[in-house]
């Protein structure tokens, strides 16, 4: 797979949908503006899937988008140019409104709200017939919009889906692109690395809404009449299956998706059908086709076409010159030094089902030191990192940041405010190569958007020179500067817990936790790895590891808080506290 | 509208009548969607698909083989049965591996839904089928003289199905071998297999419960609005899904009971708002709009599955 060249798969594969889409068109040159407005609403499809959320609403952004435009038109004589931004302005605040409360909830439940959107849409519009003309409804030909409606022609759909590409090619290398990847891969390790989830999956949503309420525009405009049955369940399903056949990882999979599945259909029936009369009435044959492309992506090509051409998104390549210069210093962020006390962790509990993870731990974390957190297996000690990275609500307690509450918080939140972490069970975005990886743990310090990358703003091109500055000196400090361009998944396990600590460091933390940062490492491994958290340690970085090898754990802290079955059973300086009886009890039982 | 009709009791208790076995048939359809997602954590999307061809299924039994209401009810449990199983090795099994995705076996399940559908309405054409009128006794018992409570022959029947069905459930997961292990499944796979359940096997079982299930309520639709065509399972697939949320996914006495409040607030919103037959369609989405703003993990749901 890896080794594969895309370019001469991806040339292939478009040249195949060129041909095909060519030949359909030459059929029925009419067509072309139907096979611009699948690719749209494929597009829109792909925003959603891409940002790893089902909506079925498109089929109903479309209606609203025809809608809205038609009545603007017709109505009220717009023009055709005004009611396009109107028409979607009204789809973007109606995304917003079933996106807020939705969006917050697990992935499932936008599947399920959006699935019966179409249809509350429909009645809508059939329930007022003065504006939308009822059921099979408004016959744009009658109005004087007849010109205007001509005048909607295939060049204006030709450049703004031009227009759409370019916002995807900019977006898939800009810092949002990355974020959504990271999120694609793993949304809880991406809101530790400081993406506020939420609203990344409520813009895509958004945005979702918006190009389908444009293809639903244009659409209105070059069909000349709306029958709102046309905005139906099939038709969200159909969009989907455009995107789905494409596939969701890069942008040209909804283009090589609608353009298959808009000229396939036609062409077996009216080539093949030449030759088996039953093909032809064959009515239900679009839907057939559609239904098994999805059916079969899923199962045997889940990354759709464009994972068989070995394409992914924004692969970000650096010459061997920048991997093999001298290393910098360790970025680290001390902060101002005003307060002494970072972290305060006071009476916490949490209970799962009524068993109690923590019970009442309490410790502080002074700025500039190192607490080590040891205990058994299953003593609460991830429980207690999760806590602080926001993954987990405490049931009751606090949690304390430079004196303000933050158990409460956003997990995002709290990676913005300072809080980096690395997992005891590897969380990398695997697909992405080590370099992405370090660069999307930096995501909250670069000061770019989507607007800085559409633009071309010089700011864009500095703060992502910088940003792979920064992370190919971390790189280099934990020797993995020769793995940069690999995906992160094909690490070995020592290795891929270096690329974690090295993604956690780029988000310049003024705390680190570290969980479990050697396990699965060896001797020499281990004592390497002692020594470069004593270097962040004098560079000023606070930190606070969990770990079993009592060794690393001796030489690199100041202080020890030992937990057994969510119990705080000693506190201290190491020394002491691996004399305490009641700790070598814990880890090695009574005699 | 005349408010002496809103206070009047026949017309609320005719009301609760509709509405509770309108609900009935909701709380059998969506039990089979809980069922499903209780365990494997997924939305089976052809549900609504499978119970379509289940009404053609009892159609087929009852007027082309002429046979009586009690086996074509049985047919068409079996020939749910059936599908769903079909399903569950086309559409989910493959999917069911390792690092793979949630959305995935959604997606399958939207494209099955779509083939299923498609199938039927090039087999069927587009046009309503009706049970033959003699299948049940068409006068209404009158409780309460001429003038008082209409109560349908297919209401009762509705109604009475319905409780032996949901009753047979529950004593089947809490009480059988089978239904231990199926909630052993539904609370982890992987410890499952390694107490020796043959977790396959049970989550067929699940898929041909379920499907039974959706055999069931597509007979009983038949009888309450006889009224079977290829597109019937979107009208009811929404208000499934919103009954499911209403009850809490998962949860079957949520599915119960959130099917007869839908029921009951369909039929009221029918009987009571101005124009409420026009939109009563909107009414599930609605619901299940408000439930998800207001109380998202359901009325018996647990809270820890439903956030981001």
């Amino acid at each position: 797979m890896r080794n594969k060249t895309p370019s001469a798969w991806v040339f292939g594969l478009v040249a195949i949908v060129v041909v095909l889409d060519s030949f359909f068109l030459y059929r029925n040159p009419a067509d072309f503006d139907r096979l611009l407005i699948n690719a749209l609403l494929a597009l829109s499809a792909f925003v959603t899937l891409h940002a790893r959320l089902l909506s079925l609403a498109n089929a109903g952004f479309m209606a609203i988008g025809a809608y809205t435009s038609a009545i603007l038109v017709v109505k009220f004589s717009w023009p055709l140019a005004a009611s396009l931004p109107a028409a979607v302005l009204v789809c973007g605040l109606v995304a917003l409104i079933i996106g807020l409360p939705v969006l917050k909830l697990n992935d499932v439940y936008l599947a399920v709200a959006t699935l019966g959107f179409g249809e509350v849409v429909r009645i809508v519009i059939v329930l007022n017939p003065d504006w939308t003309g009822g059921p099979t409804g408004a016959n744009l030909s009658t109005g004087f919009a007849y010109a205007l409606m001509k005048q909607a022609q295939s060049w204006m759909l030709v450049a703004f889906l031009g227009l759409l590409v370019y916002f995807f090619v900019r977006m898939s290398r800009s810092r949002t692109g990355r974020a959504f990847r990271a999120i694609r891969e793993n949304p809880s390790a991406a809101s530790t690395m400081g993406i506020p989830l939420v609203r990344y999956r409520i813009g895509a949503f958004i945005a979702s809404a918006l190009i389908a309420g444009a293809a639903g525009v244009f659409y209105a405009h070059t069909v000349g009449s709306l029958d709102s049955t046309d905005f139906q369940f099939g038709r969200a399903v159909n969009i989907l299956s455009y995107a789905v056949l494409g596939g969701a990882g890069h942008w040209l999979g909804p283009l090589l998706g609608a353009g298959v599945l808009t000229a396939l259909p036609v062409l077996l029936r009216d080539v093949v059908g030449a030759w088996f009369e039953g093909l032809r009435n064959f009515v239900q044959l679009p839907n057939i086709l559609n239904g098994l492309a999805l059916m079969l992506t899923i199962v045997f090509l889940p990354g759709g076409l464009v994972a068989l051409a070995g394409l992914r998104r924004g692969r970000r390549t650096v010459s061997e010159a920048a991997l093999s210069r001298e290393k910098g210093p360790v970025a680290t962020n001390p902060g101002p030094s005003k307060e002494d006390l970072l972290l305060v962790i006071q009476d916490l509990t949490v209970s799962f089902g009524g068993l109690n993870a923590l019970s009442q731990v309490g410790f502080e974390v002074p700025r500039g030191r190192v607490l080590g957190l040891i205990g058994p297996n299953g003593a609460g000690k991830t429980t207690l990192v999760n806590v602080i990275t926001g993954l987990v609500r405490p049931t009751t307690g606090r949690v304390l940041w430079k004196g303000r509450e933050i158990h409460r918080l956003s997990a995002h939140r709290i990676a913005v405010a300072g809080v980096g972490r690395t997992y005891q069970n590897i969380q990398l975005f695997g697909e992405m190569t080590v370099l992405e990886n370090v660069i999307v743990g930096r995501h909250p310090r670069i000061r770019t958007n989507l607007a800085t990358s559409w633009l071309w703003l010089p700011v864009e091109r500095r703060e992502e020179t910088k940003a792979l500055e920064k992370a190919l000196d971390l790189l280099r400090e934990l020797g993995l500067s020769h793995l940069a361009q690999i995906p992160a998944a094909q690490l070995s396990y020592g290795d891929q817990r270096r690329v974690e600590i090295a993604r956690a460091l780029a988000l310049e933390p003024e705390l680190l936790l570290l969980d479990e940062p050697a396990a699965g490492m060896n001797e020499v491994e281990t004592a390497r790895l002692s020594a470069f958290l004593l270097d962040l340690k004098r560079a000023g970085l606070t930190l606070v590891i969990i770990e079993h090898h009592m060794d690393l754990i001796m030489k690199v802290c100041d202080d020890l808080v030992v937990l057994n079955f969510g119990r705080t059973i000693a506190s201290g300086d190491p020394e002491t506290v691996a004399r305490d009886p009641l700790v070598v009890e814990a880890y090695l039982g009574r005699d | 509208m005349d408010l002496t009709l809103l206070l009047d009791p026949t017309y609320l208790g005719q009301n609760l009548v509709d509405g509770l076995s309108r609900g009935a048939v909701y709380s059998v359809f969506a039990l089979g969607f809980t069922l499903i997602f209780g365990i494997l954590d997924i939305v089976n999307l052809a549900h609504a698909a499978t119970y379509m061809w289940c009404a053609f299924a009892g159609w087929l039994v009852l007027t082309s083989l002429g046979l009586p209401l009690p086996l074509a009810l049985l047919a068409s449990m079996a020939a749910g049965a059936l599908v769903a199983v079909g399903l569950e090795f086309l559409a989910f099994r493959p999917l069911r591996r390792e690092g793979s995705d949630r959305l995935a076996p959604m997606i399958s399940s939207i494209g099955a839904s779509l083939i299923l559908v498609s199938v039927a309405e090039a087999v069927f054409g587009s046009q309503t089928r009706r049970f033959p009128s003699s299948v049940l006794d068409p006068h209404p018992l009158l409780i309460g003289g001429p003038e008082g409570l209409r109560v349908t022959w297919a209401q009762v029947l509705i109604v009475s199905i319905s409780l032996v069905l949901m009753a047979s459930l529950g004593w089947f997961i809490r009480r059988t071998r089978t239904g231990m292990a199926l909630r052993a499944v539904a609370a982890s796979q992987k410890a499952s297999r390694l107490l020796g359940i043959n977790v396959n096997s049970i989550i067929l079982t699940a898929f041909s419960v379920a499907g039974a299930l959706a055999g069931a309520a597509g007979i009983l639709v038949g009888l309450l609005t006889n009224n079977i065509f290829p597109g019937m399972g979107g009208q009811v697939e929404l208000r499934g899904l919103a009954v499911v949320i209403l009850g809490g996914m998962g949860s079957i006495e949520g599915a119960v009971v959130g099917g007869i409040v839908l029921g009951v607030i369909e039929t009221f919103t029918i009987a009571y708002l101005p124009g409420g037959a026009d939109f009563k369609d909107a009414v599930a989405f609605l619901l299940l709009f408000l439930i998800l703003l207001v109380r998202p993990q359901g009325l018996f749901g647990q809270k820890s599955s439903v956030r981001a």
